[in-house]
C-alpha cells in the first residue's frame, strides 16, 4: 500500500460519508452543505487520480456554482425541516433497491478488476494528461460535441429564465387553461385562470379515471 | 483535421436559424412576434434543401465521430418534416396563448438541432450531449404553460424521469469505456469482439445503458412518466414528444445496439423482445380504458413503441447476421416514418379542436363530423393509420415489422410477430371507438365553431393526404428505407 | 494503484444517489440526488482514463466528464427553474404532491 493508496482512502472514506449524510439528513442546509463537501471530496478523488484540470473545474463548477444553486433553491422554496417532511414513505424500498444494486454492482467490479478482465489493474505510478493535452484534445478531436453544448448551455439559460421570471400577461396565463377533466375539481392555490372557468360545462357527474 | 462543413451544413442550418429566430424576437414588439414562425419554418426548408442535396453521399468528419450516410440522411429528413408539421401546428397556438413565443421556437430549434445529430452521431460522447440537447429544452418546453398546474407536474415528472434515465445510461457508458478504452462506438464492437464478451460487469453495463434509453423510448416498464407529460405539456409540445423525441430515442437505440453491442446482441435482444412484447400489450390494454384523447394517443404511443421495438427482438451478432440486422433497421426506420406522419396528424386535429375550447375528453369529439367534416375524416384517418387499417401507411409499416421477422424465421421471431398481430386486433376496438364517437354520437349543444387556421389546415390535409397516398403506394418510403444500412458504414 | 478502489467508491455514490432519489419527497433533494449520481460517473470515467488507459491521445475519459459537468450544470439550472415554478403555483416542492395526474 503505497501512500497514494493512503491517501485515496481518506479522501474516499470522506466523500463517501458525505454523501450518505446529503440523502439521509433532516435537515435541507446541512443536506445542502454536505453535498458541497462531497463534491469537494471528489475533486480530491481526482487529484489523487492525477486529473488536476478536472479537480479545478470540479472546484469551480461544482462547489462554486451549482452547491450553491442548491442552497438558493432550497432557500428560496422554504421548504420545512424534519425527517417526515424530506422522506417519503419509500425508504424501505429505497434502502432494498440502492443496498441490493450496490451488493450486485460492487460484485461485478470486485470480479472483473481481480479477475482480471478490466485490462492490467495495477499501475505503480499515477500519470494523467495535462491541460495541454485537454485543450488540444477539445479543440481538435471533440470540437463538434463541444459547439453543441455551448448550444445546450445557452439554451438551458434561456429556458431557466422562461420558466422563472415572472411576467403577468405574458406568460399563458390568459391561454385557455387544460381542462384534464379526472373528476374532481383541480387545487386553485395560484391558479386564478384555471379555475374560474370561461369553459363550457363538461358532463361533470361523470367521472373520468386518470390512468393505470 | 480538416472539417467536411457540407457534412454538418443541416445542422449549422438549424443552430443559425435558431440564433436569428432569437434575435428576431428581441427587435420584434406585440403582434408580430408571431413572425418568427415563418422565419423558423424557412430555415427548416433550406436545411432540408441542405439535407436532400446530402442524399446518396457518404461522408465521414470529425474522425469518425460523425457519420453521413442513406440511413441518417433518411432519419434526418423524418426529423425535419416533423419540424415543419410542428410549426405548422404551432402558429395559432402559441400566438393567441401568449406564450413566450421567441424563446418556444428558440427551444423547439435547438432540441431538434439534437435530434438530427443523433443518427450521425458514432460516438458515445456525441450521442450523449445530442441527446442532452433533446432533452433539455424539452423539459423547458413541457412547462411552457407557467400557470398552469398540469403544466408543472408535467414539466417535474419529464425532467426527474429524464436526469435519472440520463444517469443510469451514463453509468453504463462510463463501465463500457472502461472495458474497451474508446467511445467510438465501431472501435467498441471491436473491442468487445476482440475481448472475451461474457464478463458480467460488462453485460450488466449494457443493461443500464438499454434501460436508460427505455425511459427515452417510453418502453414499458419505464413508460409511466409518457402520458401524465403529454397530457400536460402544451399540445403542439406533447406532439413534439411523443414522435421527434421519441424518434431521437430510437436513433440513439439503434446506434448504440446495432453499432456498438453488436457483438453482444444474443444478449440484449431477447430482453427488448420480452420489453417489446410488454410495451405493446401494456400499452394497448391501458389504452382501452382512456376518456382523455391525449391520454388516448399517449398509451397508444406507448403501444407503437413496442411494435417498434420488435425488430430489436430479432438482431443477431456475427457477419451472416447483416442481412437480419439490416432488415430489422430498415423496419424500426419504416415505422418511425409513418408514426411520424399519423401521430403528428392526430395531434393537429386534437389541437384544432382542442385550442378553443379546452375540451379533451373523447365524449366531447361526439358528432365532429357535422362540426367540420374534414377534421373528423382526417383524425378518422390519422387513428385507422395508428391501427394499421388498408389502405393507409399503418398497414404498411405493420408488415414491414413482419416482413423483418420472416427474413430468418425462429421461434421468438413467431412470438413477437403473433404478438403484434394480437395487438393490432386490440388497438382497433380503441381506435375504432373514437371514430364511432366521431361520425355516429350526437354532438352537444353550445358547443363553439371551430377555426382551426390556415396553417394547421394545411399540415392536417398534407399529413392525412400522406398517410393515404403512402399507403397506396408504400414504395415511397421503402425505396429511401430499403437501401439504408447503419452496418455498411459502422 | 489499482482502480478497485475509486470504481468502489464510484458504485457507492451511484446507489446513496438512487437511494436519494427514491426516498427524498423533496425535489430539490431528489436533483442533489441525481447529481450524486453524475458525479459517480465522473469518478469512473477519470479512473478508468488515467489508470487503465493513459496513453489515449483522445483523452477520451476526462473529456467525457468534462462534458458531463457541463451538461449536468445546465440539468441544475433548468431543473431549479421547473421547481421554482411548481412551488409559485402550489406552494410545496414536494414530489409526492405531484399528483393530479396519476403516475
Amino acid at each position: 500500500m503505497t501512500g497514494h493508496d493512503v491517501v485515496f482512502v481518506l479522501v474516499g472514506l470522506l466523500t463517501a460519508a458525505a454523501a450518505i449524510l446529503t440523502v439521509t439528513s433532516k435537515n435541507l442546509v446541512h443536506a445542502a452543505l454536505f453535498l458541497a463537501t462531497t463534491l469537494a471530496g471528489i475533486a480530491g478523488v481526482f487529484l489523487v487520480l492525477a486529473a488536476d484540470f478536472l479537480a479545478l473545474v470540479q472546484l469551480v463548477v461544482y462547489v462554486g456554482a451549482v452547491a450553491v444553486l442548491f442552497l438558493f433553491g432550497l432557500m428560496l422554496t422554504r421548504a420545512p425541516i424534519g425527517r417526515e417532511a424530506l422522506d417519503n414513505q419509500n425508504r424501505g424500498l429505497a434502502i432494498g433497491v440502492s443496498g441490493g444494486l450496490f451488493v450486485v454492482l460492487s460484485a461485478l467490479i470486485v470480479d472483473a478488476v481481480v479477475g482480471g478482465s478490466l485490462g492490467d489493474t495495477t499501475v505503480a505510478e499515477v500519470t494523467g494528461p495535462g491541460i495541454e493535452d485537454i485543450g488540444m484534445a477539445i479543440f481538435a478531436e471533440w470540437v463538434l460535441p463541444f459547439e453543441v453544448l455551448s448550444m445546450l448551455l445557452l439554451a438551458a439559460l434561456i429556458g431557466a429564465i422562461v420558466l422563472a421570471r415572472r411576467e403577468p400577461g405574458d406568460s399563458g396565463e390568459e391561454a385557455m387553461a387544460t381542462r384534464i377533466d379526472f373528476g374532481d375539481a383541480p387545487p386553485t392555490e395560484g391558479t386564478d385562470s384555471l379555475s374560474s372557468g370561461s369553459l363550457p360545462e363538461l358532463t361533470s357527474g361523470e367521472r373520468r379515471e386518470g390512468g393505470p | 483535421m480538416p472539417i467536411d462543413f457540407i457534412a454538418i451544413m443541416p445542422e449549422i442550418v438549424l443552430t443559425v436559424t435558431a440564433l436569428l429566430v432569437l434575435a428576431a424576437d428581441l427587435a420584434l414588439r406585440g403582434d408580430a412576434k408571431q413572425l418568427v414562425n415563418p422565419l423558423a419554418t424557412f430555415g427548416t426548408l433550406i436545411a432540408i434543401g441542405f439535407t436532400v442535396f446530402l442524399w446518396g453521399d457518404e461522408r465521414t468528419t470529425f474522425g469518425t465521430m460523425f457519420v453521413v450516410d442513406a440511413y441518417a440522411v433518411v432519419f434526418k429528413l423524418v426529423f425535419l418534416v416533423a419540424l415543419l408539421a410542428i410549426l405548422g401546428i404551432s402558429w395559432r397556438f402559441f400566438a393567441e396563448g401568449r406564450y413566450f413565443q421567441g424563446e418556444y421556437y428558440f427551444l423547439l430549434l435547438t432540441s431538434f438541432i439534437g435530434m438530427v445529430l443523433m443518427p450521425s452521431a458514432r460516438d458515445l460522447l456525441l450521442l450523449f450531449v445530442a441527446l442532452e440537447t433533446v432533452s433539455i429544452p424539452a423539459f423547458v418546453m413541457a412547462g411552457l404553460r407557467k400557470r398552469d398546474l398540469y403544466s408543472s407536474e408535467a414539466a417535474l415528472k419529464f425532467f426527474i424521469i429524464g436526469v435519472l434515465s440520463v444517469a443510469l445510461m451514463l453509468f453504463g457508458m462510463s463501465m463500457v469505456y472502461g472495458f474497451t478504452g474508446t467511445t467510438d462506438l465501431v472501435g467498441i464492437a471491436e473491442a468487445i469482439r476482440a475481448g472475451d464478451a461474457d464478463v458480467p460487469l460488462l453485460l450488466g453495463s449494457v443493461m443500464l445503458v438499454i434501460v436508460g434509453f427505455g425511459f427515452k423510448v417510453s418502453a414499458v416498464p419505464f413508460h409511466f412518466w409518457a402520458p401524465d407529460t403529454y397530457a400536460g405539456s402544451p399540445m403542439p409540445v406533447a406532439a413534439m414528444l411523443a414522435v421527434a423525441s421519441k424518434a431521437a430515442g430510437f436513433a440513439g437505440l439503434i446506434a448504440i445496439a446495432f453499432v456498438a453491442f453488436e457483438p453482444l446482441a444474443e444478449v440484449w435482444a431477447p430482453v427488448l423482445g420480452v420489453i417489446a412484447i410488454l410495451t405493446m400489450t401494456l400499452g394497448n390494454l391501458i389504452a382501452l380504458q382512456q376518456r382523455d384523447l391525449i391520454r388516448l394517443l399517449a398509451y397508444s404511443s406507448v403501444a407503437q413503441a413496442g411494435y417498434m421495438l420488435v425488430p430489436f427482438g430479432l438482431a443477431r451478432s456475427g457477419s451472416d447476421a447483416i442481412a437480419v440486422n439490416d432488415a430489422a433497421v430498415q423496419a424500426v426506420l419504416f415505422y418511425l416514418a409513418a408514426y411520424a406522419v399519423m401521430n403528428i396528424g392526430a395531434f393537429g386535429v386534437a389541437i384544432a379542436v382542442n385550442r378553443r375550447t379546452g375540451l379533451r375528453s373523447i365524449a366531447d369529439y361526439a358528432g365532429l363530423s357535422a362540426r367540420s367534416p374534414l377534421l373528423a375524416l382526417a383524425l378518422t384517418v390519422f387513428l385507422l393509420s395508428l391501427g394499421g387499417a388498408p389502405p393507409t401507411v399503418g398497414l404498411w409499416a405493420k408488415f414491414a415489422i413482419l416482413e423483418a421477422i420472416t427474413v430468418d424465421v425462429t421461434a421468438f421471431g413467431v412470438v413477437l410477430g403473433s404478438f403484434v398481430v394480437i395487438n393490432s386486433v386490440i388497438a382497433f376496438f380503441y381506435y375504432l371507438k373514437v371514430v364511432k364517437t366521431l361520425w355516429m354520437d350526437e354532438a352537444r349543444e353550445g358547443l363553439p365553431t371551430l377555426q382551426p387556421g390556415f396553417n394547421l389546415s394545411a399540415v392536417v390535409v398534407v399529413l392525412m393526404v400522406g398517410t393515404v397516398v403512402l399507403g397506396v403506394l408504400p414504395g415511397l418510403i421503402t425505396d429511401f428505407t430499403s437501401i439504408t444500412s447503419v452496418l455498411a458504414t459502422g | 494503484m489499482s482502480p478497485l478502489g475509486p470504481l468502489l467508491l464510484a458504485t457507492l455514490l451511484f446507489c446513496v444517489g438512487i437511494y436519494g432519489v427514491i426516498a427524498r419527497r423533496n425535489a430539490v433533494l431528489v436533483l442533489m440526488s441525481v447529481e450524486l449520481m453524475l458525479n459517480a460517473v465522473n469518478i469512473n470515467l477519470v479512473a478508468f482514463s488515467n489508470l487503465l488507459f493513459p496513453e489515449d491521445a483522445a483523452v477520451s475519459g476526462q473529456i467525457f466528464a468534462l462534458f458531463i459537468i457541463g451538461v449536468a450544470a445546465a440539468e441544475v439550472g433548468v431543473g431549479l427553474a421547473i421547481v421554482f415554478n411548481m412551488f409559485r403555483n402550489r406552494a410545496s416542492v414536494n414530489v409526492d404532491d405531484v399528483d393530479l395526474m396519476r403516475w
